[in-house]
């Protein structure tokens, strides 16, 4: 049973001349084996970089994050990261793509190909394993990018607004693809997002975040049964609620700047 | 491709055919500016030979000489270019003890590293090769470490959250993210670097295109002038065509 707990987590970057802006105070949150949790909040509220600590990219300025009992100080197997868009590489086909985290690791070629066929197969891109990114959608892209991550069977995927840079219809079809991954794979999903629609429609739960500095404001249990509609009245009471939340935090970020 | 080099020679037919025209009604002094007519009969004529005794040589073996010149030049350059930029920019010490000097470098012109090849390499292919390197290094170097501060972070954190090395960093995503826009750098440079090859065949070497155009003044022979004119330009745009096809088919990724 794998679990990630942020403890009192605080972020706070140095810039030039001695300036330091606090992105992150006091977050605390867990996440348990096979959890969906969304972290939802306004611009700037410091949740990729909540992400970005997860992952082991930064390191925290104080509190602890733990996955599996153990101190994250660096980038892990266990939580890998999907950017968005623009994440792959461009000089490498889709499979290279793909197998990318294995190749750093040095797993062994005709190990590494079968995986990264296997990963493709599930997600359905076998057909463009010799493509290159620039040949593929918006949408496509990004499922390469959710295949990469799966490859090395992380117990974690941390999402940072996968699907923000995508059109509407695109949107929808990407957010059917990623639940059906996650039931597939049985991974545990972090998602940030900055989309109500998108909290509700994917999460288990939803973390909503406060403005700069980020803290955690409230936890919402969405209980709803999947799949679920954008048009059930039950979705709308939840979308009214985390509403509420975001609308004063967006008009308090924008007091701050 | 084979309509649009079609299209590039069209206007080129018909500025022939104009100076052909103006040849055979007079309309200029065709002893100073012969026709293509008149001197690629006189290249025929000679068995595409220019030159007499040690200076002598064939066309095509002067066009390979030059031609070997820049491209080799331009080769080690960019290799070494994109070698210096990515190790300097490893380390701030390093950058901050050698790029003040590169910088000071990058604008000496191709050409005055002439005498300077000269003097340490002696007469030959050495200097010639030195000089389009001297022409393209510095600010290759110097385009590289730009391309190496624009890599985007994205793809950098992407790598190390699929747990690449800082050594695999640099050898799996810095590097081959540089390597178009250092190309891109390197062929706007070919013109600079190619002319400085000339300007070396011209003063010192004694052989390739650019002695071609010398041994024409030297015997006054108006043919040879214009015929070493237009194989300098043929040949420019022969060597210019083949880092377009390499910057195109072989280094074509941009980055996001």
């Amino acid at each position: 049973m794998s679990s990630l707990q942020i403890r009192n987590v605080r972020k706070v970057w140095q810039g030039a001349r001695g300036l330091t802006v606090e992105a992150i105070r006091d977050v605390s949150l867990e996440v348990s084996s096979g959890e969906f949790v969304a972290i939802l909040g306004p611009s700037g509220c410091g949740k990729s970089t909540l992400l970005e600590l997860c992952a082991g990219l930064e390191p925290v300025s104080g509190g602890a994050i733990l996955i599996d009992s153990e101190k994250v100080a660096g980038p892990n197997p266990k939580a890998v990261m999907v950017f968005q868009e623009h994440s792959l590489f461009p000089w490498l086909n889709v499979e290279s793509n793909v197998v990318f985290g294995l190749a750093m690791k040095k797993v062994r070629l005709n190990e590494r190909w079968r995986r990264g066929r296997e990963v493709l197969e599930r997600v359905k891109l076998v057909k463009f394993a010799k493509h290159y990114p620039h040949q593929l959608s918006g949408g496509m892209k990004q499922r390469v990018a959710i295949a990469r991550a799966l490859v090395g069977s992380p117990e974690f995927i941390l999402m940072d607004e996968p699907f923000a840079a995508l059109d509407f219809q695109t949107r929808v079809l990407m957010q059917q693809f990623l639940l059906e991954v996650w039931a597939g794979f049985k991974s545990t999903i972090l998602f940030v997002t900055h989309h109500i629609d998108e909290a509700v429609l994917l999460a288990d739960r939803v973390v909503v975040m406060s403005a700069a500095p980020g803290r955690v404001l409230e936890e919402v249990k969405i209980d709803l049964p999947r799949p679920r509609s954008m048009t059930d009245p039950q979705f709308n009471a939840y979308r009214v609620r985390l509403t509420s939340h975001m609308e004063r935090e967006v008009m308090r970020a924008a007091e701050l700047e | 491709m084979a309509r649009a080099a079609a299209a590039a020679l069209i206007p080129w037919l018909i500025l022939v055919a104009l100076w052909e025209l103006a040849a055979a009604r007079g309309w200029m002094t065709t002893t100073l500016f012969p026709p293509p007519s008149s001197f690629i009969g006189f290249a025929i004529e000679s068995d595409f030979r220019v030159g007499f005794g040690k200076e002598g040589m064939t066309i095509p073996v002067a066009i390979f000489a030059s031609a070997f010149r820049v491209v080799a030049g331009l080769f080690l350059g960019f290799i070494a270019a994109v070698a210096t930029g990515i190790l300097v920019s490893m380390s701030r010490v390093a950058s901050a003890a050698v790029l003040p000097i590169v910088r000071g470098l990058a604008p000496i012109a191709p050409i005055a590293w002439i005498p300077v090849g000269i003097i340490v390499f002696g007469i030959g292919n050495p200097t010639a090769v030195f000089v389009v390197f001297t022409g393209v290094y510095f600010i290759l170097t110097l385009s590289t470490v730009a391309a190496v501060q624009s890599v985007d972070p994205r793809l950098v954190k992407t790598a190390r959250t699929f747990g690449a090395s800082r050594a695999q960093v640099w050898a799996r995503v810095i590097f081959p993210a540089v390597l178009p826009q250092v190309f891109t750098m390197l062929r706007l440079n070919f013109f600079a670097a190619w002319m400085a090859v000339l300007a070396a065949e011209m003063v010192g070497l004694k052989n390739g295109v650019g002695m071609i155009v010398i041994l024409g003044r030297e015997m006054f022979n108006p043919n040879l002038i214009m015929l070493g004119i237009c194989i300098i330009g043929i040949t420019g745009y022969a060597v210019d065509a083949l880092l377009l096809f390499v910057q195109r088919r072989i280094l074509w990724w941009k980055a996001p």
